[in-house]
C-alpha cells in the first residue's frame, strides 16, 4: 500500500511522542476547545434524525390510554424488566471477557493460524438470531448433530433454554461486538510500551493488565455497551429459548394491546438512555488521553510459549461452538435437501442460482448502509471525542435508543414519520427510506468505534500539520483519515454484518419485491423448508466472510 | 491520500458493481400495479399470484411478513397505504384491521363461495384455506396404540412432559380460544393447568417443535398439520407422523387463512378479482395439492393424505361474542404458567 509522505512523517513523529509513557499530562490536547458552529449544527440534525423512534413512541404514549405509572410498577412489567437487565448485563460481561481475549490472541500473539481465526471469529454476528438459534439448538439439543460427540466427552446434550440458554446463545453470537473494536484498537497501539515493560522483566499478565488494558478499556466498554443494547432489543433468541423479557411482552402484545406495547417500548428506550448516560459518565472519569494510534514499523508478537496449545484449543472450541455448531446444522439441512429425492433442491426447482439476486441485493444494500452510517456519524464522533460537548452526549443517547429498541418499532416509526412528508417526494418504501431505517437502528455500532478512532488521532500531529500550513480538509485526508481507518472499518464492519442479517426492517420498509438473503432464509424457515433455509444461510455466511475479510480484516491486518 | 481513497474506492466500486444493478432492477410498485401484503410466505403463494398475473394481465407487487406485522403496517400507513389486498395466516390479524376500519366489505358472491362461518360476519374477510390442529409424533418413540383419542386426554399422567407446546404461538392461542368457546373458561383453564402440571417442553413455534420431534428430543407435539408434510417432503426418512384426533375432536380444530380488501385501495376491482381467483377451483386445488391445506371453497376436494372434513372439528368462534376475546385467552395461557 502506497504510503503518503504525510503519514510517514506521522509515524516518525509519534514514535518519539512523549505521551507514550502514559503520563497524565494533558499537554498536546488542543482539540478540547469550543466546537465549530457548523459541526454542532450538523450534529443537531443527525441527533434529531436518530430521535425518530423515541419521538414516535412518546407521541404514541401521549395519544394512547395506557396508565404508565400503573404499568411500570406492575409485576407483569417488573419481572420481564428484571429479566431483560440481568440477561443484558450478564451477556455484556461475558462478551467483554471473551471478545477481549480473542482480540488479543488474534492480533498480538503468535497463535497458530492467527489470520484464519481473525477472519472467522467475527462471523457468528451474521446469523440471523431466528435461524442461528434454531440451528444451534438442532446441533446441541438431545438427538442433535453433536449429541454423540458431546456424549464421548461426557457432556449430556441439553436444549439451551431460559436464562442460561439465552445468555449462552447471545454470548456466542454477539462477542464480535467487542472483538472487532478491541482488535482495531490493539492493532493501532504502539508496541514499544509493551516491549519495554517486558524487557523490564514484567510478567505477560502484568504487562497486559497494567499497559494494554488501560489503553483498550474504552473499546471494550464501547463493545460491551453494544452487546447490552443488542440484548435488550433482541427478540429472536429470547423467544426461541423461552426467556421472558420486555421484548417478548412488546411482541406478544403488538396487536392485542398496542398501547401497552408502545408503553413497554418506551420503557426499553429509557433503559437504553440510562445505560448510555452511565457509560458516558464512566468514560469521562476514565483516564483521559489514550495512547495515540501509530503504524508500528513491525508487528508485536507476544510468544505464548507453553500456553500456545491451550490458547489454540480455546479458540478452536469457541469458533467451533459459535460458528461451527450452527454451520454444521445448516450444512446438514442443505445436504439433506440435495440428497433427498423430493425436495426442491434435489429436483432442481430451487438452487444456488436463485440466490444470486438476493445475495447481490444483500451485499449492495449492506455496503451502502455501512458507508452512510460511517459518514453520518463521523461528525458526531468528532464532537464527542474531540470537543467533549454535552450536546454530543444527548445525540449519542438518541443514537443508542435506535439500537436499543426492537427493529419492528424502528420500522414502524420510520413509516409513521415518512407519512408526515409530502407523498410527491416518493420517499415511501424507497431505498433512501430503507437505508435511513437501517442507519437509525444500526448506526450506534459504528459511532462507538468512530469515537475510539477519532480519539486515537495524535493531536500533536494535527498541530504540526497546521503549523506547516495544511488546510483542515487536507489534514483530515492525509493525516486523520488514514489513522482512523482501522477503527472506522471495524465500526463499519459491524454495521455491514448486522445489515446483512437484518430482517424486520427489511420486510416492512424495503421497496416492494426487494429480497435479501435474510428474507429468503426467514420465509423458508417459516414454512419448514429447512434445506432451502440452510443453503441460503450458508451463502449468507460465506458472503459475510468474504466482505468482512476484504473490507475489515485485511485492512486492519495491513496496517499492523 | 493513500488507503483512504483506495478503501472508499474499493467499497464504492463493489457497491456499484454488485448492488447497483440489482437495486435498480427492482420495481417500485407504481400506480397501475396491484399491491398485495401477504402473511403467507412467498413459497406458499407466489406461484398462484404469478398465475393470476399471467391470466388477468394485472401486475402484482407483494410484501411478505408475519400477518401481525403487516396488519400493524397497514394501520400505521393509514390512508396512504399502498396495499390493495391483505392475505393473513390467521383471522386475528384481519380482525384487527377490520376493527380499525381498514377493510372494505367484500361482495356477497365472494362470501357465498365458502361455507357459513368461514368468512367474517361483516364481510370484512373471507377464508381461503385451512390447516388442522394435530398431534405430531415420532413413531420411533411412540407406539400407535398409545395415542389418545382426544386432545383433552393429554393431561393424563402418561403424557406428562412428553408433548411439546408452543404457548405463545398464534395457532395454539386460537385453539385455546376454541376450547373456551366450546367447553367454557373453567374447563379450558383446567386443561391448561393439567398440561402445565406435566411441565411440558415448550417452544416458540411449530417449526421448532417439528424439528425437535423429528430429531427425537420430544416424542410428541401439538402443531398444525402441514409442517410434518413439508418436513417429510424434504426428508422422507424423518420419523414424523401426524395423529389426527378422531371424530371431530376439538384437538382437530380447523384454523383458516383469510383474504381481505383494503378500504383505501385505489384498485378495488382488481383486488376483488384476485380474491375471486384465490377462491377459484384452480387456486383451491393448489392449496390442496401443493401446500397440503384444506381448501375452503364449496366443492373443492380435500387432499387424499388428509382426513376428510367430516373427521375434523369445524368449530368457528366469533371472537367478539366470546368474553375478553383473544386477550383473555393469552392471559389464561400466561396464568397457567406455560409461557
Amino acid at each position: 500500500m502506497a504510503s503518503p509522505s504525510g503519514t510517514d512523517a506521522a509515524v516518525a513523529l509519534t514514535d518519539e511522542y512523549p505521551k507514550l509513557a502514559g503520563s497524565t499530562s494533558r499537554d498536546g490536547r488542543p482539540f478540547t476547545g469550543t466546537a465549530p458552529r457548523w459541526l454542532v449544527a450538523v450534529c443537531a440534525v443527525v441527533g434529531l434524525l436518530f430521535a425518530a423512534p423515541l419521538l414516535y413512541l412518546i407521541w404514541r404514549n401521549i395519544t394512547g390510554d395506557e396508565d404508565l405509572v400503573d404499568l411500570y410498577t406492575s409485576r407483569a412489567t417488573l419481572i420481564p424488566l428484571r429479566n431483560t437487565l440481568e440477561l443484558a448485563v450478564a451477556t455484556a460481561l461475558s462478551t467483554a471477557v471473551v471478545g477481549t481475549g480473542l482480540a488479543w490472541l488474534t492480533t498480538r500473539t503468535d497463535l497458530p493460524l492467527r489470520g484464519l481465526w481473525a477472519a472467522l471469529a467475527p462471523l457468528p454476528l451474521v446469523f440471523p438470531s431466528f435461524v442461528g438459534g434454531l440451528a444451534l439448538m438442532a446441533a446441541v439439543a438431545p438427538g442433535g448433530l453433536l449429541d454423540a460427540p458431546l456424549g464421548w466427552v461426557g457432556v449430556e446434550a441439553t436444549r439451551p433454554e431460559g436464562f442460561w440458554g439465552a445468555w449462552l446463545v447471545l454470548t456466542l453470537f454477539t462477542t464480535p461486538y467487542v472483538l472487532l473494536p478491541v482488535a482495531a484498537r490493539l492493532v493501532a497501539l504502539p508496541p514499544s510500551l509493551e516491549e519495554s515493560a517486558r524487557l523490564l522483566g514484567r510478567r505477560p499478565s502484568t504487562v497486559f493488565r497494567t499497559v494494554v488494558l488501560p489503553q483498550i478499556s474504552g473499546a471494550i466498554g464501547a463493545g460491551a455497551l453494544l452487546v447490552f443494547l443488542y440484548t435488550v432489543s433482541d427478540f429472536g433468541v429470547v423467544v426461541l429459548l423461552r426467556y421472558d423479557t420486555l421484548t417478548r411482552a412488546i411482541y406478544t402484545n403488538r396487536l392485542l394491546d398496542r398501547d401497552q406495547s408502545a408503553a413497554l417500548s418506551l420503557l426499553l428506550a429509557v433503559v437504553a438512555l440510562t445505560v448510555v448516560a452511565g457509560e458516558r459518565t464512566l468514560a469521562r472519569r476514565r483516564h483521559r488521553g489514550p495512547l495515540e494510534a501509530v503504524r508500528a514499523a513491525r508487528p508485536l508478537r507476544v510468544p505464548l510459549g507453553r500456553w500456545r496449545g491451550p490458547a489454540l484449543a480455546a479458540v478452536i472450541v469457541w469458533v467451533g461452538l459459535a460458528l461451527g455448531g450452527p454451520l454444521a446444522s445448516l450444512g446438514l439441512w442443505a445436504w439433506r435437501g440435495f440428497s433427498g429425492e423430493t425436495s426442491s433442491l434435489a429436483s432442481g426447482d430451487r438452487g444456488l442460482s436463485d440466490l444470486v439476486e438476493p445475495a447481490l441485493n444483500t451485499a449492495g444494500i449492506s455496503i451502502v448502509t455501512a458507508l452512510v452510517a460511517i459518514a453520518v456519524l463521523l461528525p458526531l464522533a468528532y464532537l464527542s471525542a474531540r470537543h467533549r460537548a454535552r450536546a454530543a452526549d444527548v445525540a449519542n443517547g438518541f443514537v443508542a435508543t435506535g439500537f436499543g429498541l426492537p427493529a419492528l418499532v424502528v420500522a414502524l416509526s420510520v413509516v409513521f414519520w415518512s407519512r408526515q412528508l409530502p407523498e410527491a417526494w416518493g420517499l415511501y418504501q424507497s431505498f433512501t427510506m430503507l437505508v435511513f431505517a437501517y442507519v437509525v437502528h444500526l448506526g450506534a455500532q459504528s459511532l462507538r468505534a468512530a469515537e475510539v478512532a477519532v480519539g486515537s488521532v495524535p493531536s500533536r500531529l494535527d498541530e504540526s500539520a497546521r503549523m506547516l500550513g495544511a488546510g483542515r480538509l487536507r489534514r483530515f485526508r492525509t493525516i486523520e483519515l488514514p489513522l482512523m481507518l482501522p477503527g472506522l472499518a471495524a465500526g463499519g464492519g459491524l454495521v455491514l454484518l448486522s445489515t446483512m442479517k437484518e430482517l424486520p426492517i427489511t420486510l416492512l420498509t424495503a421497496p416492494l419485491g426487494f429480497e435479501t438473503l435474510a428474507t429468503r432464509i426467514w420465509e423458508d424457515a417459516e414454512a419448514v423448508f429447512l434445506a432451502e433455509a440452510g443453503l441460503a444461510s450458508l451463502v449468507l455466511v460465506a458472503l459475510s466472510g468474504i466482505l468482512t475479510w476484504l473490507l475489515v480484516v485485511r485492512r486492519t491486518e495491513r496496517l499492523a | 491520500m493513500g488507503h483512504g481513497r483506495s478503501l472508499a474506492g474499493a467499497v464504492l466500486t463493489l457497491a456499484l458493481a454488485t448492488g447497483g444493478p440489482a437495486l435498480a432492477a427492482c420495481g417500485s410498485g407504481g400506480d397501475d400495479r396491484l399491491v398485495v401484503y401477504s402473511g403467507r410466505t412467498s413459497n406458499l403463494i407466489r406461484p398462484l399470484l404469478e398465475d393470476f398475473a399471467a391470466e388477468s394481465g394485472i401486475s402484482i407487487d407483494v410484501r411478505y411478513d408475519e400477518s401481525a406485522n403487516l396488519a400493524l403496517l397497514i394501520d400505521e400507513e393509514g390512508d396512504r397505504t399502498p396495499a390493495d389486498v391483505f392475505i393473513s395466516q390467521s383471522p386475528g390479524a384481519v380482525g384487527f384491521l377490520d376493527a380499525a376500519g381498514r377493510l372494505a366489505p367484500l361482495d356477497d358472491e365472494l362470501i357465498a363461495t365458502v361455507p357459513d362461518g368461514d368468512a367474517a360476519a361483516d364481510a370484512g374477510w373471507v377464508g381461503l384455506s385451512g390447516r388442522v390442529r394435530t398431534l405430531v409424533y415420532n413413531p420411533d418413540l411412540v407406539d400407535d396404540s398409545d395415542l389418545p383419542d382426544s386432545v383433552l386426554d393429554l393431561t393424563a399422567p402418561e403424557y406428562a412432559g412428553r408433548v411439546a407446546l408452543a404457548p405463545t404461538n398464534g395457532s395454539f392461542q386460537d385453539f385455546v380460544t376454541v376450547l373456551r368457546d366450546q367447553l367454557g373458561d373453567e374447563e379450558a383453564v383446567a386443561w391448561l393447568d393439567g398440561m402445565a402440571a406435566g411441565d411440558p417442553p415448550t417452544f416458540d413455534n411449530n417449526t421448532a417443535i417439528v424439528e425437535a420431534v423429528g430429531r427425537g428430543e420430544v416424542p410428541m407435539g401439538l402443531v398444525n398439520h402441514y409442517y410434518a408434510f413439508r418436513a417429510k417432503a424434504e426428508n422422507p426418512d424423518l420419523p414424523l407422523e401426524n395423529h389426527y384426533f378422531p371424530d371431530g375432536d376439538l384437538g382437530s380444530t380447523l384454523l383458516v387463512t383469510a383474504a381481505s380488501e383494503i378500504a383505501d385501495s385505489d384498485m378495488p376491482e382488481e383486488a376483488t378479482k384476485l380474491i375471486e381467483f384465490l377462491l377459484s377451483p384452480e387456486a383451491q386445488r393448489y392449496f390442496s395439492e401443493e401446500t397440503f391445506e384444506y381448501p375452503l371453497a364449496d366443492g373443492a376436494e380435500v387432499n387424499g393424505a388428509l382426513p376428510p372434513f367430516e373427521e375434523i372439528s369445524k368449530t368457528r368462534v366469533d371472537l367478539d361474542e366470546l368474553g375478553g376475546g383473544l386477550e383473555r385467552t393469552t392471559a389464561m395461557i400466561d396464568e397457567s404458567g406455560l409461557t
